[in-house]
């Protein structure tokens, strides 16, 4: 109980400062609406529907191309790192392409792919596509030689190297590529949302710009707030502390 | 590190050789018929493109815009992320009450906040300036945070029992103990800022490579959209690579992780 009022005091001393800078310097609505005017747009939103079907749509889209982007990266990274002369050929070229946000390939994406569910998605899977296989790539080529040689040494076969050695060796780098590309892929997915307006949580904010509706622009920045703060606390940050923490690295 | 130039220099030439290889892909299904220059403009083509923007200076201009954009942006959030960083490194209440609010506003930092600018400050600079600053900050404030944190207590300790004050165990200890994480924040910031400042430039600017690959879309000129991406790549790479390159020679390959 402790536990819960202290997580919350921040927020609700950061909603009741909010709330009393709104009212006493009489702050416009459109400019910046009170607490109160957000939990009524928000309720709005949800009762008309408009804010249940974006965001059913900006979350399908992010696991359609995490699971997947993450799914094919790790088994790209393989592909590529296995084979040293593979790997010095490839690693500038995905390290250029990683260094490169999906989002300058929007424009392109558009040519291809119209203003469409498609554009989005595409360029979401590629920003966490390339990460996830960037280190992996880097992951398995720190596991040090001498273990590949010891379980062959031991008459393990390629899949047991896979699996046992190298998978287990690499994954503090591919929770490090996951994390950043999910960061960057959550990013990039709602300015496509706003750049495309094929529906989303980034398109609700942008058309309630157009219509100055502040109250709902907020109540749509908040939804998204929440969705990446849940992903960050049940699974990304999950993820983090079953590796750099574990490894004693934080001492305070 | 005798046997290493000859090594290293092979791993240079299959490097470059991976562009060599990507460009001839291209110059290939271009060239080729296979894809259509609506789809994908030929290597020749956006090659001109490049020089006609050299030579008439748009293209150096747009470069110009977005890089002081950047570089505003990130001094300014810089300066702030650092600042907050060590201060709440520095004590553990004032922590768990900022904490949770600034991981909460990191979930929402960047473009998340465009349609919100524009409502307060237009289609202008300062617009541009919130958008990419505020994208920046958390993952500068963060990372200096992570840094002091990784200080062990034992050296803070040390300097006290030598009878150093506060401010000399911060000065002498925390800070430069926490430089690594200040270091990897300002290199992630400097590509967290990039990507926003392009996907800002996108709706929210009438010049800059954002603008001017969105624009070019309008008119499928892939030519122009091709360009612009090359040049923006480009810029993350060097800024990747200037930093991340020293980064990772003084960590990872000196402990002879890499085989």
């Amino acid at each position: 109980m402790i536990g819960f009022a202290r997580a919350v005091a921040p927020f609700a001393a950061f909603v009741t400062l909010w709330a009393i800078v709104v009212a006493v310097f009489h702050v416009p609505q459109d400019v910046m609406p009170s607490p109160n005017a957000v939990a009524v747009a928000f309720g709005d939103a949800i009762r008309k529907g408009v804010l249940t079907v974006y965001t059913g749509e900006t979350i399908r889209r992010i696991l359609l191309a995490a699971s997947s982007g993450a799914l094919i990266g790790v088994a790209a990274g393989f592909f590529v790192a296995l084979n040293d002369v593979v790997a010095d050929i490839a690693l500038p070229v995905i390290r250029f392409f990683q260094s490169l946000s999906g989002i300058a390939w929007l424009p392109l994406f558009i040519v291809w792919f119209g203003f469409s569910d498609k554009t989005i998605v595409v360029a979401v899977w590629y920003t966490l596509f390339f990460p996830v296989l960037f280190n992996t790539v880097v992951g398995v080529k720190t596991v040090p030689r001498v273990y590949r040689n010891a379980i062959l040494t031991l008459g393990g076969d390629w899949r047991r190297m896979v699996f046992d050695v190298l998978l287990p060796g690499a994954i503090p780098y591919i929770v490090g590529g996951i994390r950043i590309g999910a960061a960057f892929g959550w990013r990039v997915l709602i300015a496509a949302e706003i750049v495309i307006g094929a529906g989303g949580l980034g398109y609700f904010i942008f058309k309630a710009e157009a219509f100055h509706l502040t109250a709902r622009i907020v109540a749509g920045m908040l939804t998204i707030g929440t969705l990446w703060y849940l992903t960050d606390f049940f699974v990304l940050r999950p993820l983090e502390e079953a590796t750099i923490e574990r490894w004693g690295l934080v001492h305070r | 590190m005798g046997t290493r130039p000859p090594l290293a220099r092979a791993k240079q030439l299959r490097g470059v050789l991976g562009f060599v290889l990507l460009f001839a892909i291209w110059q290939g299904i271009t060239s080729s018929g296979l894809v259509k220059p609506i789809a994908l403009a030929t290597p020749e083509a956006v090659f001109s493109v490049i020089v006609a923007g050299i030579a008439d200076h748009s293209l150096l201009i747009n470069t110009g815009v977005s890089l002081e954009r950047l570089i505003l942006s990130v001094i300014v959030a810089g300066l702030l992320g650092i600042a907050l960083g060590v201060a709440v490194g520095l004590s553990r209440r004032f922590g768990s009450f900022v904490e949770p609010l600034a991981a909460f506003f990191n979930a929402i930092s960047g473009i998340v906040w465009l349609p919100l600018a524009i409502t307060w400050f237009g289609l202008t600079w300062k617009m541009l300036l919130f958008v990419i600053a505020n994208s920046v900050f958390f993952i500068i404030f963060f990372n200096t945070l992570l840094g002091i944190r990784t200080v062990p207590r034992v050296y803070e300790q040390a300097v006290f029992t030598l009878g150093a004050s506060r401010w000399r165990s911060i000065l002498d200890v925390i800070v430069p103990g926490a430089l690594p994480g200040i270091i990897s924040g300002l290199r992630l910031g400097l590509g967290f800022g990039w990507r926003a400042l392009i996907a800002a430039e996108l709706v929210g600017a009438t010049q800059g490579l954002g603008f001017m690959i969105y624009s070019a879309a309008q008119y499928l000129r892939t030519d122009v959209i091709l360009a612009g991406i090359i040049v923006i790549g480009v810029i993350a790479f060097t800024l990747d690579a200037l930093l991340l390159g020293p980064l990772e020679r003084a960590t990872v390959e000196r402990w002879g992780v890499y085989q």
